[in-house]
Parts: structure tokens; C-alpha cells; sequence
């Protein structure tokens, strides 16, 4: 009987070692872009650097950033790279210190604005939240945010919720922090049975399927489905949209800091840029044309956003949000 | 398969004799010769012991101390907190909902398939199980797929709801429907087992008295299996508890927080933070779950005594042509919530995009490329594989020692670990989940190794909650073994250690196999432990399945459950072709 229960328990623990070992890649990153996206990103990327082999986690990135701080609690930070939404997640991290600056960067491309004077972080594309409507419902055509609160679309509404997705925080943000919005636009919008799904590939989903008229949604995402064939179309409502610019940096624990700058030096790079417009993004880069169907990067209306007051008030957005949308 | 469906296993074991470990009495088992083994005995169960505290005590242990150390003040706060209130409104209301659902299609389809001789009865019966095969996420996407205004099946009949229609799916009553059909299958088992125990002389006493066969029914059969029927109706409840799968992909949309979602969202969207938070909504869940297990405890002792002699008077009578009539009735309900979902994920899985007809033309093989080129979604196939495989291996290399401790060697303290292993297995799978953060997020002390982001603590978390799903078929075959056998080796100078290789390993093998299976097809699709302990290389297909739906991905996501459910099937085909060897009780859809 020992012996066989030994056995057992050695065949058992032969067989983790595999998992084990599965852990060992060169270059660990943890990102907010769609799977299928990345696969392309990171066959490019190997195409210049054949030898760094990298391991990828992705979700939504305020799931990304909690699995992140759960695994700093354990002692235990995985990734050398991280590849979010927005840069007031990463100005976050910088606060708390986890993120290791990368001065050698080349930001010459770059927009001021578009990185971290500090060098922790640096935008690789530049992504707008607008109105997405599905075009065989039969719905008025949206032309402003005000009209996800009017009677055509009541019921209709879904949007990404700020508890999933970092473009999402980034939109709640900037919306509540406008004089013609703020909490009452989103009071209105919960009153009017706006729903939040998750990510915006929910909203997308959503949307295409049929199941709600409009979304808030992500420019790439709808345009993207858009070019699949769905019957859909992206809108950039006459007030503005909120934008982000998906920053990359370097944790400060990194194992493999020569891997992780060759990464962030990829993404930096034209062909990294021109990659991107060819997956629906709007280029960051100066010099590199947007997407064909896709208005002037400059002709956009941004809306301003406080980033200050965003890093400190993120928590409480996303439960004031929580508290109207539920979950 | 849900992790409740083998508590119908274990239910109907229970419920036939009342107590655990039946038949050993005095007289048969010479127990006091039997016992007294070498040391090396003993050291196995110190062995054991170690094992189960380790596992299935400790980290529930730590989730108790992380609830007391919440002050009494933040504590009241998160409890009268509205979203709390709420999502534990939603979680009773919806799992009262479902339950009624599950009780009235379980009760009336155990009454037809047991009382009618219907032509296509297994296939039927079949049918009745496939909800439970079938796991709560993917059965909410499926159901998605049947029924939205894309339904490739609703669209080619020319049926599919107007676009830009909301999928009503999207509510409460949506999740009580598909809650109710997922785990209708346990009230199903459990009626047809409290009816297959009613005593044939009562039926025929009720006969000659002159009842006709609707007064036997509602006079004889109904009132003697009702306690049964009541626990599995509580087994049912306390599924829909803990149920994650369904509450998230149609809740969270739907703006219909149950406390699961509540829980995961929680976790997810304010991270480590909110630790001791969730640390009380678990505890809250865990306490309406237990209300259940003790209704199913009570409605059991009752079953217990209602049941006591040799049942299977029953005779389903003969009705001929009217058979037909009947088989077809059942076909026009059981095709519709069996089989037509899963004809929907396929029709999703193989069309071109989303919103177009399935034609020759759209007709595609993509999205299962895109699976297969996915190199996380292929590592997810081959993570699941392994662990639920190691969860099977070691479950079992457990079970066997601690059964026979049970069993054969009727120690007490074997007992209590039986009972220890039960917990993490009945509470809800988020609930373990927590305690296993809880335990082992922060690096274990003197090795400072931490688990947390690795296999091991989803492996772990699957041996805690999986090892009850082996100890039931393994205890059942060694109390079904005959004590003679035994008896022999030992007048034949046979040790204990001995006898137990030569003699009882031999006889509870098929049991054991039957358990490595049912573990294999409860962990190879489990979501709800893993949706909070996965981590980079180690998703799993529940994870993968939920991941990619969740990033938009349903074509993907339904090419993903469509091969996970295959390879559901195929396990239950195994263990079904086991069935020949294995005691009564141990395979739930065993006819």
C-alpha cells in the first residue's frame, strides 16, 4: 500500500512538472489587447527578434492590473511588459512604484502628451470611444451622446463597464468630468435601461447580433466588425470622444529587461505603427496615414480630461458606476 | 457535468438507507478482527489526515479567520451595503425560481419515464440528463445562440427576433429558465430513485383496494417519494446558489446581480484590495447554500424512514400505441431544452460572421482554426487535460485508502475526514475559490514560495473541491464488496495491507475508474473555481470559453464549447461503458 500510494504520488507530481515548466518563457506580457490582434503583433515582433519567446495574458485592463496586484501581494509580479489602455492606469503604477523608466526610449515620433515625461510609459496608438448603432434596426442614426438617453433608444444602450475594460474608466472619467454630462448623464442613461456588459467586445457583440440598437464602444472594434460584414457603423458623436493612447512600459521587477526593451522599441516603431492602422487603430505616430474610411487623427474632437483627478478618483468611479449599473 | 450532479450519486446512496455507510452490520463485518493493522496502516491515515486538513480545512479555516478579522463596523457596512442587498435578493429569489422549474420538469418526466413504458426510454432518459452534462456557461451561450435575433437556427425557419430586439434571456427570468433546465437533471435522479424505492405491495395493496392508477399516483407514489423529491428540489437550490456561469454571462448584461457575479466582479474589477469584502459575501453565499444542505439533509432522514424496505415494486405499465403518443410528447419537450442549444452553438460555430444565414456559402471551419491557432486557447485544452487528470489521479490514489479506513476499518478518524472532504465540495466552487486566495496568495511561510499565479493553486483547489466526487463511488463498492472474501484471506494469514491489495483494491477498481471519470468530467469544464485562480499559462477550457465570449469572440467561443462538450460526451461514454462493474448509485444516469 505505501508503496503504491507513493507511486501514485510521484506519477502525480511527475505529471505538474510539465505545468511547471510551461512558465519559463523570455518575455511575459500582460496586455488589454484582443487575442487575436496580439497573435499578429507578436508574430511581427518575432520576425525581428526570433529568439524572445512571449507569454501573454490578456483581459479587460482594470482585470489585468487587479490580477496584476494580486500577484504583487503574493511576492510574485509575472510580467516584464504591460500593454493597457490608458496612461492614467500606468501613471497609477508609477506612483506605486512598480514600473522601471526606459530613458533610452525613441519618443521622437511621439506627440508630447503621448508619454511619460519620466519615460515609464509610452502610447502606442491612439484609440477613441464613440457611438456604435446597428444600421438594420430600424433607429435613428446617432448624431450626439444625448441621443443614447432620448426614447429611440430606450432599452437599446450597452457600454463596457469601467470594472472590466480601461477604455471604459477612461470614458466614464472624461464624460463625468464634462459640465454638460457628468453623474447626471449617466443617472439619465440608467433611467433610460442602459445596460453595461463587460468589455467592449460585449458591447460589439451585442450590437452586431442585434440584441441592443447602440453601443459605446471602442473606434477599432466597430469598424473592425463593420469590415467582417455586420450590419454596423461607428459614429464620433458632435460633442467629442474620449480617447486613449494604449501605453507600454517595463515593470520594475522585470526579469528580462533587454527582452522588454526590445518590445517596447518594436512598438514604437513604424512597422509596429503601420501594423496597427492595418488592424483598424488610429496611428499615434506622426507621418503615418489612419486607416482608409477613417476621418483626419487631427479633425477629432477630444474631450478634456483632469488626469490628476482621474488617478485619484478611479476607485470611486468605478463603484459609483457599479452602484448604477449594477455588478 | 455539474459538481452537483454527483451529490445525486452520493443523495441516492444516502437516501435508500439513511445512513452513510450502510450494511455493515455487527454480525456481517467481524470488524473486530479485521482491525488492529501494522503501523503502516496507521501511517496512512496520519498520511490521509494530512492530506484532507491540508486541503479541504485549512483554507475554509482562513477564510473564517478573514471574516473575523473584518471589523464588526466595515463588516455591517458591506452587508447593508445596496449591491449586497441586492445581489443576495437576486440569489435567493432566482435560486427559489430555478428550483420550481427543476422541481416541476424533474418530478413530471421521472413520472413518466418511470410509470410508462415509453418506446426510446434510455435515449429519452438521455436527453433528460444532457443539461447536466452540458456546463453553465456554455449552456448560457448556447441558449444565446438559439434564441437572439442572429439564431442561425430561428433565422433559417424564418423565426429570429427582429434586430434590435433585447435576448429576454437578459433577466431574471431568463437565468430561473435556464438555471431551472441545468439543474433539473438533480430532481430528476432524485424522484426517480424515491419512486423506483416505493415498495411494490404498497402499489399493489392501493390496486386491489380499487385505486385507480391517477389515485395511486397522487395517493401512493407522490406522498412516498416526496421526501426524496424535497431533497433533490434542495440539492437543485443550492446548485443555483453557487451557479456562476449563468448569472455572469446573462446577468451581468442583464443588470441582474446574483452574489456570484457580484463576488467575481468585485474581485476582478477593485482587485486584492477588496479581499475581506468578498471574504463576507462568500461567507453569506456559503450560509444560504447551507440552509439548503440542511433541507436536503432533513428531506433525506425523512426519505430514510418513508423508504426503509426493498423498493422496486414499480413495473412501468405497457400502453402500446398511446407509448408513441407519449414519446413524442416527451421529444417535443426534451428536444427543445436538450438538444436544440447545442444544435444553435454549432450553427454559430460554423458560420461565417455573426447576423448571417448558414448557407453552403457562409459555411466555414475558421473559427475553429482560430482555436487551434490560438496558442492560449489550445494551451487551455491541454491545461484542463492535466489537471483534471491529476485531480482524478490524486483524488483517487486518496479515496481508496480513506474509503477502506472508512469502510472496512471503521475508524472514526477516517470518518471525520470523509465528512471534512464533503465541504468544499457542497459549498459553491467561488466560495473555494476565495479561501484558496485567501490561503495562498500571500508566499507560505519558511518556503517562501508563493502559489498564487501558478497551476498549483488551481490543481490544489480542484483536489479539495473534486475529492468528495471520488470517495462516494469508491466508499459504495467497498461497502457493496462481500466481507467473506475479505474474511478468507484473513484466516489464509493475509495481513491487512495484504488483503487490502489482493483482495478489496481488485473489487472497487471499476468504482474507482467510475470516480477518476465522473472527476475528470466535472474539472475538465469547471469554471468557478478557476475563474479566480487562473493566471497566464494556466487558463482552463471554462475560462477560455468565458474569456472569449466575453472579449466578443462568440463565433470562437461557441467553436471552443462545441469541442468541450465532445469531449464531455466522451468521458461519459467511458464511465458509462464502466457501468456493468460498478455498484447501483455510483453513476448518476445509470438507468
Amino acid at each position: 500500500m505505501h508503496k503504491s500510494l507513493a507511486g501514485i504520488a510521484l506519477v502525480a507530481s511527475a505529471s505538474l512538472l510539465p505545468l511547471a515548466a510551461a512558465q519559463g518563457a523570455d518575455l511575459v506580457l500582460y496586455t488589454s489587447q484582443p487575442t487575436e490582434q496580439m497573435e499578429e503583433v507578436l508574430a511581427r515582433f518575432n520576425e525581428q527578434h526570433p529568439d524572445v519567446e512571449v507569454e501573454m495574458f490578456r483581459s479587460g485592463t482594470t482585470e489585468v492590473l487587479n490580477k496584476l496586484q494580486a500577484e504583487i501581494a503574493a511576492g510574485n509580479p509575472q510580467p516584464d511588459v504591460l500593454l493597457i489602455a490608458d496612461s492614467v492606469a500606468m501613471d497609477r503604477l508609477v506612483r506605486q512604484d512598480v514600473l522601471q523608466p526606459y530613458p533610452e526610449a525613441d519618443v521622437s515620433a511621439l506627440p508630447e502628451g503621448q508619454y511619460d515625461p519620466e519615460m515609464h510609459w509610452f502610447g502606442t496608438k491612439l484609440i477613441t470611444t464613440g457611438i456604435v448603432y446597428n444600421t438594420e434596426a430600424g433607429v435613428p442614426t446617432p448624431a450626439s451622446w444625448t441621443d443614447l438617453t432620448g426614447d429611440a433608444a430606450e432599452g437599446q444602450v450597452i457600454m463596457p463597464s469601467p470594472l472590466y475594460s480601461g477604455a471604459a474608466v477612461i470614458h466614464v472619467g472624461t464624460m463625468t468630468q464634462q459640465d454638460a454630462f457628468g453623474w447626471d448623464y449617466y443617472e439619465a442613461l440608467a433611467d433610460n435601461g442602459a445596460v453595461a456588459g463587460r468589455g467592449n467586445g460585449s458591447v460589439r457583440d451585442a450590437v452586431a447580433r442585434g440584441e441592443k440598437a447602440y453601443g459605446v464602444i471602442i473606434d477599432y472594434m466597430a469598424f473592425g466588425q463593420k469590415e467582417e460584414g455586420s450590419p454596423v457603423d461607428f459614429v464620433f458623436p458632435e460633442e467629442g470622444v474620449s480617447a486613449i493612447n494604449q501605453p507600454v512600459a517595463i515593470l520594475a521587477t522585470a526579469a528580462n529587461v533587454e527582452a522588454a526593451r526590445d518590445f517596447v522599441d518594436f512598438q514604437l516603431s513604424e512597422a509596429a505603427s503601420e501594423q496597427a492602422v492595418a488592424q483598424n487603430y488610429f496611428p499615434i505616430r506622426e507621418g503615418v496615414a489612419a486607416p482608409e474610411g477613417y476621418p483626419d487623427p487631427a479633425t477629432l474632437k477630444i474631450l478634456p480630461l483632469d488626469s490628476e483627478a482621474l488617478i485619484e478618483d478611479t476607485e470611486a468611479l468605478k463603484r459609483r458606476f457599479a452602484d448604477l449599473f449594477g455588478g | 457535468m455539474t459538481a452537483a450532479a454527483g451529490d445525486v450519486a452520493r443523495g441516492r446512496s444516502r437516501g435508500r438507507s439513511a445512513s452513510r455507510f450502510p450494511g455493515r452490520s455487527p454480525g456481517r463485518a467481524p470488524s473486530g478482527l479485521v482491525r488492529g493493522g501494522g503501523g503502516g496502516a496507521r501511517w496512512t491515515l496520519a498520511a490521509l489526515a494530512l492530506y484532507v486538513l491540508a486541503l479541504c480545512v485549512l483554507p475554509l479555516l482562513r477564510l473564517l479567520v478573514e471574516i473575523g478579522g473584518v471589523e464588526p463596523g466595515a463588516a455591517a457596512d458591506i452587508l447593508s451595503d445596496r449591491a449586497t442587498l441586492r445581489a443576495t435578493r437576486h440569489t435567493l429569489e432566482a435560486s427559489l425560481g430555478a428550483t420550481v422549474v427543476s422541481l416541476g420538469l424533474g418530478v413530471a418526466l421521472a413520472l413518466v419515464l418511470s410509470l410508462v413504458r415509453v418506446p426510446g426510454r434510455a435515449a429519452l432518459t438521455f436527453l433528460v440528463l444532457v443539461p447536466m452534462l452540458v456546463p453553465a456557461q456554455i449552456a448560457a451561450l448556447a441558449w444565446l445562440e438559439l434564441t437572439g435575433p442572429s439564431s442561425v437556427l430561428l433565422g433559417a425557419l424564418g423565426l429570429a427576433p427582429e434586430t434590435g430586439s433585447r435576448n429576454w434571456l437578459y433577466s431574471r427570468e431568463g437565468i430561473v429558465l435556464l438555471m431551472g433546465i441545468e439543474h433539473m437533471p438533480i430532481v430528476f435522479l432524485a424522484a426517480r430513485a424515491g419512486l423506483r424505492a416505493v415498495p411494490g405491495d404498497l402499489v399493489e395493496a392501493a390496486r386491489i383496494a380499487g385505486a385507480g392508477p391517477f389515485a395511486i399516483v397522487r395517493r401512493v407514489l407522490l406522498p412516498l417519494s416526496l421526501p426524496m423529491v424535497l431533497a433533490g428540489g434542495a440539492l437543485a437550490f443550492v446548485a443555483a446558489v453557487g451557479n456562476f456561469g449563468i448569472p455572469a454571462i446573462l446577468g451581468i448584461p442583464g443588470r441582474y446581480t446574483m452574489l456570484t457575479a457580484l463576488i467575481y466582479q468585485r474581485l476582478s474589477g477593485f482587485g486584492p484590495s477588496v479581499l475581506g469584502e468578498v471574504a463576507i459575501l462568500s461567507a453569506v453565499l456559503a450560509a444560504i447554500a447551507g440552509l439548503g444542505l440542511l433541507a436536503q439533509a432533513a428531506a433525506e432522514r425523512r426519505a430514510g424512514a418513508a423508504l426503509s424496505g426493498p423498493g422496486g415494486g414499480l413495473a412501468p405499465a405497457a400502453l402500446g400505441r398511446t407509448g408513441w403518443v407519449v414519446a413524442a410528447g416527451l421529444a417535443c419537450v426534451l428536444v427543445p431544452i436538450s438538444v436544440l442549444p447545442i444544435l444553435a452553438l454549432l450553427g454559430t460555430s460554423l458560420v461565417q460572421a455573426l447576423g448571417l444565414p448558414l448557407t453552403l456559402e457562409t459555411l466555414t471551419l475558421d473559427h475553429y482554426r482560430t482555436v487551434w491557432d490560438n496558442g492560449a486557447a489550445r494551451r487551455a485544452f491541454v491545461n484542463s487535460a492535466w489537471f483534471s487528470a491529476v485531480a482524478a489521479v490524486a483524488s483517487l490514489a486518496v479515496a481508496v485508502p480513506l474509503a477502506w479506513h472508512v469502510v472496512s476499518r471503521r475508524s472514526r478518524l477516517a470518518r471525520l475526514l470523509d465528512r471534512a472532504a464533503d465541504a468544499p465540495y457542497a459549498l459553491p466552487g467561488i466560495v473555494v475559490s476565495i479561501a484558496f486566495i485567501l490561503a495562498f496568495l500571500r508566499p507560505l511561510p519558511v518556503v517562501e514560495v508563493g502559489l498564487y499565479g501558478t497551476a498549483a493553486i488551481v490543481v490544489l483547489a480542484y483536489l479539495a473541491r473534486f475529492l468528495a466526487l471520488g470517495l462516494r463511488p469508491v466508499a459504495a463498492a467497498f461497502t457493496a464488496l462481500d466481507p467473506s472474501l475479505e474474511e478468507a484471506a484473513r484466516v489464509a494469514g493475509a495481513g491487512p495491507l495484504t488483503r487490502l491489495r489482493r483482495v478489496l483494491l481488485p473489487g472497487v477498481a471499476p468504482a474507482a475508474g467510475a470516480g477518476a471519470l465522473l472527476i475528470v468530467m466535472s474539472a475538465y469544464n469547471e469554471l468557478t473555481v478557476s475563474a479566480l485562480l487562473w493566471s497566464r499559462g494556466n487558463e482552463t477550457v471554462g475560462v477560455l470559453v468565458f474569456n472569449l465570449y466575453d472579449e466578443g469572440d462568440a463565433t470562437a467561443a461557441s467553436a471552443a464549447s462545441v469541442v468541450a462538450i465532445l469531449v464531455t460526451l466522451v468521458a461519459a461514454a467511458l464511465v458509462s461503458a464502466l457501468s456493468r462493474w460498478l455498484p447501483e448509485g455510483v453513476l448518476p444516469w445509470q438507468a
